[in-house]
């Protein structure tokens, strides 16, 4: 009996000493397969099985098809954001420290400066043409270099109930992409909302636990005339605390102390006629036709406004892209094929149409009517879109701007922005010693 | 990085099959032909268990030891430098501009004053309360002991519902009842560490309550007995027979609520965010290594966390050591 246990165990030590160093071994061994074709790998932030992962599928087996005399074959890795966009970037670095870079990844744009600067993303400034390059409506650049292309862009905006401003009897039908409405319009809506009994605006200010805030929320400090840094990304001291970007959170502050919007509003206020107007995304194009067809039976109960202007008129962009790796292949060529090919008009109409985001090119056609709410994001874009600040301290300031938005029903604007400036400049300053 | 542990699990494995094959030939030289057996078996048996307990809980707490002593930024995993003792010199220049990390340790020192006692009270009074005869006090003591086995994402989510501000929020509308007027809990510095306090100590005095429960049964009947023929009453009983007799199980949970209080991370993240009033220690430390990518300063964190939770520690076993 104990020869057997003995023997069982020896096996079983000598399968995990094996797994140990299958483990540890060759990572780099699959450039190519059997049948000789280069392999090119490409790491996505969703799961396969979803829409838009399946799309991207779509996309890579039409590339096999279309490449397979020349001897190209592009294998997708899809790391769905189980825990958010941080989880995505865990696993991302983690294929870092382990040298199992894929070719191409996707990452989101804010991420642009500190992966470029770290030597992550490679630099594909002289692989795609400045023709090429003049088709999208933004680029991931760094200190003038290129990094990364838009896989699709987004845009945002106040979506209306129709009904709760007819029978307040209020006229927003003149403020269009081309011509937004100001503060002080926005402001006497709003006190319209109330004065009719209902909430006027769900701000999301109680989005604050990821991206949300910081993406809905960072256009009206744009549209205040202020600016978070500097532009190299380094400073931020007498631009975030400055008195235009003070202004532009005293704007959302008046909001609240109002009563127009506040931190209470419930996640499907909107959605079930308790809010008149509500921010977000393109993204709740879809919800609210198909998922609300009791409160919102079609398109004639509920409409798309712009983002209020101030100084400028100012709005949110920004969304996933894709970049080239600076991994073990020092021969990019096959790579930028399949870079080009997954931002190509087909890939990026394929792609938005899975999403319905708004397409990264100019040239892929929309047909969208005038009017429509995505007619406003996508005019919108071209008229007034701003990126988010470009910073290797991003997720410090992405930090510091939740911690803001959170503080404004209690605390002064200028404390607020003195506390946050402060973290922001020393975070900066580290990253500033580090870099070099 | 890989290889660089599957060296050192490499190394560790053959150290410890020298040392295993030492002790088999120095028995083996004393000719005790059961031990020499035994022996072999045993470290067999041993071996893929402290092998994994070797790689998922020394291994890290080696690394993160060395890399407290490194500029080690995640986005430059190449690129690691001794920089010696600027993390923690970091750390408390950071403390002294009183902001994010002083906040932290004020939260985390709040939360253990407040959780150890009210987690131990809580689990010393439902033991109390369901050790005695009888189906009744079964089903309480899976009711108690229920939110345990709850992960606390589950029921940081339910608290979220329950303090949900406005007139939707639980508590909110159940205040309304009597006329007060709904408050936003967890926005409000003065009351989102108290409601986080309640809620772990609610979440965790199940665990306690099975042990105080384990120590209650060791105390000999007859204690009791012999106490009622003195005419002692149930303070008096408890007092003298039943306290005396936890005072071990005592001082075990004390230690662990205190650290494991001491570590609180889920709570706060998933019910504020990372906002100054609700932040703590272990939640600091978190987004300074993953979100702003700085792992050698939060493994300074972590080493200086590990010596004050190590130092209490030592001071509370010297504290409650029984006097011969």
């Amino acid at each position: 009996m104990k020869k057997l246990l003995v023997s069982i165990l020896t096996i079983m030590l000598a399968l995990f000493m094996a797994f140990g160093m299958t483990a540890c071994g060759d990572t780099g061994s699959d450039d190519t397969d059997k049948d000789g074709n280069t392999i090119v790998k490409i790491m996505f932030h969703v799961d396969k099985s979803s829409t838009e992962g399946q799309a991207y599928q779509k996309r890579l087996n039409a590339f096999n098809a279309a490449y397979k005399d020349q001897k190209i074959k592009a294998q997708g890795v899809f790391k769905a954001r189980t825990a958010g966009a941080s989880g995505y970037e865990t696993e991302l670095l983690n294929n870092q420290i382990e040298g199992t870079l894929a070719d191409i990844v996707t990452f989101d744009a804010p991420n642009t400066a500190a992966y470029a600067k770290s030597g992550l993303l490679y630099d594909i400034s002289s692989l795609i043409s400045q023709e090429d390059q003049a088709k999208f409506y933004s680029l991931n650049k760094y200190e003038g270099k290129l990094y990364g292309l838009p896989i699709q862009e987004s845009s945002a905006g106040f979506y209306y109930n129709k009904r709760i401003f007819a029978a307040a009897g209020i006229n927003v039908s003149g403020y269009t992409a081309e011509n937004p409405w100001n503060f002080e319009q926005f402001k006497a809506v709003c006190a319209q909302l109330k004065a009719h009994g209902t909430t006027a605006v769900d701000m999301r200010i109680d989005a604050v636990k990821d991206e949300t805030a910081p993406y809905l929320l960072y256009s009206f400090i744009y549209a205040a005339g202020g600016s978070f840094t500097d532009s190299t990304g380094y400073t931020a001291n007498g631009y975030y605390n400055s008195a235009a970007t003070a202004r532009g959170f005293q704007f959302i502050k008046d909001l609240i102390s109002a009563g127009y919007t506040s931190y209470e509003i419930g996640a499907t206020d909107f959605f079930t006629g308790k809010v008149g107007m509500y921010l977000s995304s393109g993204w709740t194009i879809p919800d609210l036709d198909n998922k609300y067809k009791q409160y919102f039976a079609s398109r004639e109960d509920w409409g798309l406004l712009p983002y209020p202007k101030d100084e400028i008129a100012a709005s949110a962009t920004g969304s996933w892209s894709y970049a080239i790796t600076n991994n073990h292949h020092t021969d990019k060529t096959a790579i930028v094929e399949l870079l080009k090919w997954m931002t190509s008009s087909e890939s990026s109409k394929a792609i938005t149409d899975a999403t319905g985001m708004i397409p990264a090119r100019k040239d892929v056609n929309n047909n969208y009517a005038a009017g429509t709410p995505e007619y406003t994001l996508l005019k919108q874009l071209e008229l007034s879109g701003r990126e988010r600040p470009v910073t290797v301290a991003y997720p410090t300031f992405s930090t510091t701007f939740n911690q803001v938005i959170s503080g404004l029903g209690t605390s002064d604007v200028n404390t607020l922005l003195a506390t946050a400036t402060n973290t922001l400049q020393l975070e900066m300053n580290k990253l500033q010693n580090l870099h070099g | 990085m890989l290889k660089t542990t599957i060296t050192i699990l490499a190394v560790f494995t053959i150290a410890f099959i020298i040392f295993a094959v030492y002790d088999g030939i120095t028995a083996k030289r004393r000719k005790e032909v059961y031990r020499t057996k035994s022996t072999i078996t045993a470290y067999l048996m041993l071996l893929p268990a402290v092998n994994l307990a070797f790689m998922f809980v020394m291994l890290p707490i080696l690394y993160s030891l060395g890399y407290a002593f490194t500029d080690y930024y995640l986005l430059k995993p190449n690129e690691i430098n001794i920089v010696w003792f600027e993390n923690f010199k970091d750390f408390f220049s950071e403390l002294a501009t009183k902001g994010t990390l002083y906040h932290a340790i004020k939260n985390t020192l709040i939360f253990v004053v407040g959780v150890v006692p009210l987690q131990i009270g809580l689990a010393l009074l439902l033991s109390l309360f369901v050790n005695r005869p009888g189906i009744g006090s079964k089903i309480f003591k899976v009711c108690f002991f229920a939110p345990v086995v709850i992960s606390l994402s589950v029921t940081s989510f339910l608290w979220l519902q329950i303090l949900a501000p406005g007139e939707n929020g639980l508590l909110n509308s159940l205040l309304g009842l009597f006329g007060i007027a709904p408050h936003d809990w967890l926005r409000d510095p003065r009351t989102a560490m108290p409601c986080i306090i309640v809620l772990s100590a609610w979440q965790g005095c199940g665990y306690q309550m099975l042990i105080f429960l384990s120590g209650l049964s060791n105390i000999r009947k007859e204690l009791y007995e012999a106490a009622s023929l003195d005419g002692a009453n149930r303070l008096r009983k408890f007092k003298l027979v039943t306290w005396p007799g936890l005072r071990s199980t005592f001082v075990y949970i004390i230690i662990t609520v205190f650290i494991g209080a001491c570590r609180i991370l889920t709570q706060p993240m998933l019910m504020t965010g990372y906002q100054d009033h609700t932040v703590t220690l272990s939640y600091y430390m978190y987004q300074q290594g993953y979100t702003f990518r700085w792992v050698g300063y939060s493994s300074a964190v972590a080493l200086i966390m590990t010596i004050f939770i190590g130092g209490i520690t030592l001071i509370q076993r010297r504290m409650f050591r029984e006097k011969k």
